[in-house]
């Protein structure tokens, strides 16, 4: 049986979601609060007003933003484990400076 | 004199979780010394954990059940009543299963220890495999306790029993290491002031002596990748190897007293060295300059006072696996956890007479032996390491500083990966 839930939208200062968009123009829609975990998508959500809801994220390509979502959802889950995130030293170039960006 | 720097509070700096203590059993005599565990280790795979108890005994310890008592009993460590709870029929399936508690007498005081397991890809250097008498397989897991008469005793863990004798140091040998990179390469640090490396997969032959200390050698340790070697030892030495040719790569100078532990990090981008002097010392090791210093007195001392005898001698250091954190034991009773980026421990414990610690396999646990022979543990300080610094042990385990500074990435972020915030 297929169960249908609807999700609160990424619009508005009280959504769940945010929407990242890669400058290849992949959408990742992620859960509000993880995504804080970047000091800078804290700024740019909650501040005042300056930045569009939807403004895509120009310097980031799409493969480094999928592990960034992988990184959120295990920074929530592993706060006490002890399990590892693997990043291959390839991707982890381009990440780094992402990452040095977003700050987190 | 002061433990910590004058800003910081010591009420104000968190207590480490205590997981547990192996405390040594009483001595049928009462002997002033022979009872010092010198050194605490691991396996490779966290299946065991050998707590050397001083005379001349080391005990195996099933890790996983040892810390399952831990938490079940609370901090006092029931030996006596595991080791009657494992089955008495030891069937070959069984074996494997169910890791068994082993005590080994060494003959002679235990000064060092080391485990090894083998990956079979990694082929022997020499070419006649046919004619040696161990085939180290997959499951085989070694073992190696260095002895105050300078032999090398092989133990199977699995089993118990001796399966080699290397002899050759005159002196203590004070430390053991493996090369990480599962090739059974053993390298043994003496007081005889020198190194030597063994294959054992060639049966235990001896390889390489490596000379340039002027005195005895405290400690030694393998770079995670198996390409360099750090030595540290009395007056002031502290040499890194290349493990390719066995030449002297440098020295790294700064201490002012016998550097007695050395550690590199995870990703082999820095490394850690603790001294009599009062200190330890960050370095980057693939250029020598020193990143961070963590002091356990303050004020500093003047290097004619970190010279001597100054009460507060730091006895061993240890890098965490996550590559952020250090733990470190000196003579003022206390262990202390730091961050790489602050010079103030973020935790600390109470320890009397610690001499060496060691980072369990997954590293949640730290273990520190004492001059009476106990070991104590604690849970270590942790955190989920910022996707930053993820990267940067990604992108350093295969980089050297050298590289790190061609790479086409702004300042900042060049400052980052080496490490130099």
């Amino acid at each position: 049986m297929e169960r249908r839930k609807t999700y609160d939208g990424c619009e508005g200062p009280d959504a769940m979601y945010v929407k990242l968009m890669s400058s290849d123009a992949h959408e990742f829609v992620v859960k509000r609060e993880p995504a804080l975990a970047s000091g800078t998508i804290k700024v740019m959500v909650s501040g005042p007003g300056q930045f569009a809801e939807n403004e895509p994220i120009r310097s980031i390509v799409e493969r480094p933003l999928h592990i960034l979502h992988m990184y959120f959802t295990y920074k929530v889950c592993y706060t006490k484990n002890s399990t590892k995130l693997p990043i291959a030293p390839e991707i982890a170039l381009e990440l780094v400076m992402a990452v040095n960006f977003l700050d987190c | 004199m002061a433990s910590f720097p004058p800003r910081v509070n010591e009420k104000e700096i968190v207590r480490s979780r205590t997981i547990g203590e192996l405390l040594a059993p009483a001595a049928p005599f009462d002997k002033k010394c022979g009872r010092e565990n010198w050194t605490v280790a691991f396996a490779p795979d966290g299946s065991y954990f050998a707590w050397s108890q001083g005379h001349r005994t080391v005990k195996l310890v099933p890790w996983s059940q040892s810390l399952k008592n831990f938490l079940l009993h609370g901090t006092k460590n029931v030996t006596n009543s595991s080791s009657l709870r494992l089955p008495r029929q030891n069937s070959d399936g069984g074996q494997k299963n169910k890791p068994r508690e082993h005590i080994i007498d060494c003959g002679d005081i235990v000064w060092s220890l080391a485990f090894g397991s083998s990956v079979p890809e990694k082929q022997s250097r020499c070419v006649n495999i046919e004619w040696h008498r161990f085939r180290f397989g997959q499951d085989q897991l070694l073992l190696a306790t260095g002895l105050n008469n300078g032999r090398i005793k092989i133990w199977d863990v699995y089993t118990g029993k001796l399966l080699l004798n290397l002899v050759d140091h005159t002196e203590v040998v004070r430390d053991l290491t493996f090369a990480p990179d599962g090739s059974l390469i053993l390298v043994s640090a003496s007081r005889d002031k020198t190194l030597r490396v063994w294959d054992l997969k060639d049966d235990g032959n001896m390889m390489k002596v490596l000379r340039g200390h002027q005195n005895w050698v405290y400690s030694c340790a393998f770079s995670p990748n198996s390409s360099m070697l750090c030595s540290v030892g009395a007056s002031k030495a502290v040499f890194l190897w290349n493990m390719d040719k066995y030449t002297m790569i440098r020295k790294l100078e700064g201490h002012h007293h016998d550097v007695v532990a050395c550690d590199f990090s995870p990703d082999g981008a820095l490394l850690a060295t603790a001294s009599y002097d009062t200190r330890v010392f960050i370095w980057d090791p693939y250029n020598g300059d020193i990143l961070m210093e963590f002091g356990h007195l303050f004020p500093p001392p003047t290097p004619i006072f970190a010279g001597g005898a100054n009460d507060r001698w730091v006895r061993a250091v240890s890098f965490s696996h996550d590559g952020l954190h250090v733990a470190s034991l000196a003579d003022d009773k206390m262990v202390r956890f730091w961050r790489i980026d602050e010079d103030y421990p973020v935790q600390i414990a109470p320890l009397s007479n610690g001499l060496c610690c060691a980072f369990s396999t997954d590293g949640s646990v730290l273990a520190a032996g004492t001059h009476d022979g106990s070991v104590y543990f604690w849970a270590t300080p942790r955190q989920v390491p910022s996707l930053q610094h993820l990267c940067r042990m990604s992108i350093r385990r295969v980089m050297t500083t050298q590289e790190v500074q061609e790479l086409p990435v702004p300042s900042k972020v060049l400052e980052f990966l080496s490490y130099r915030i």
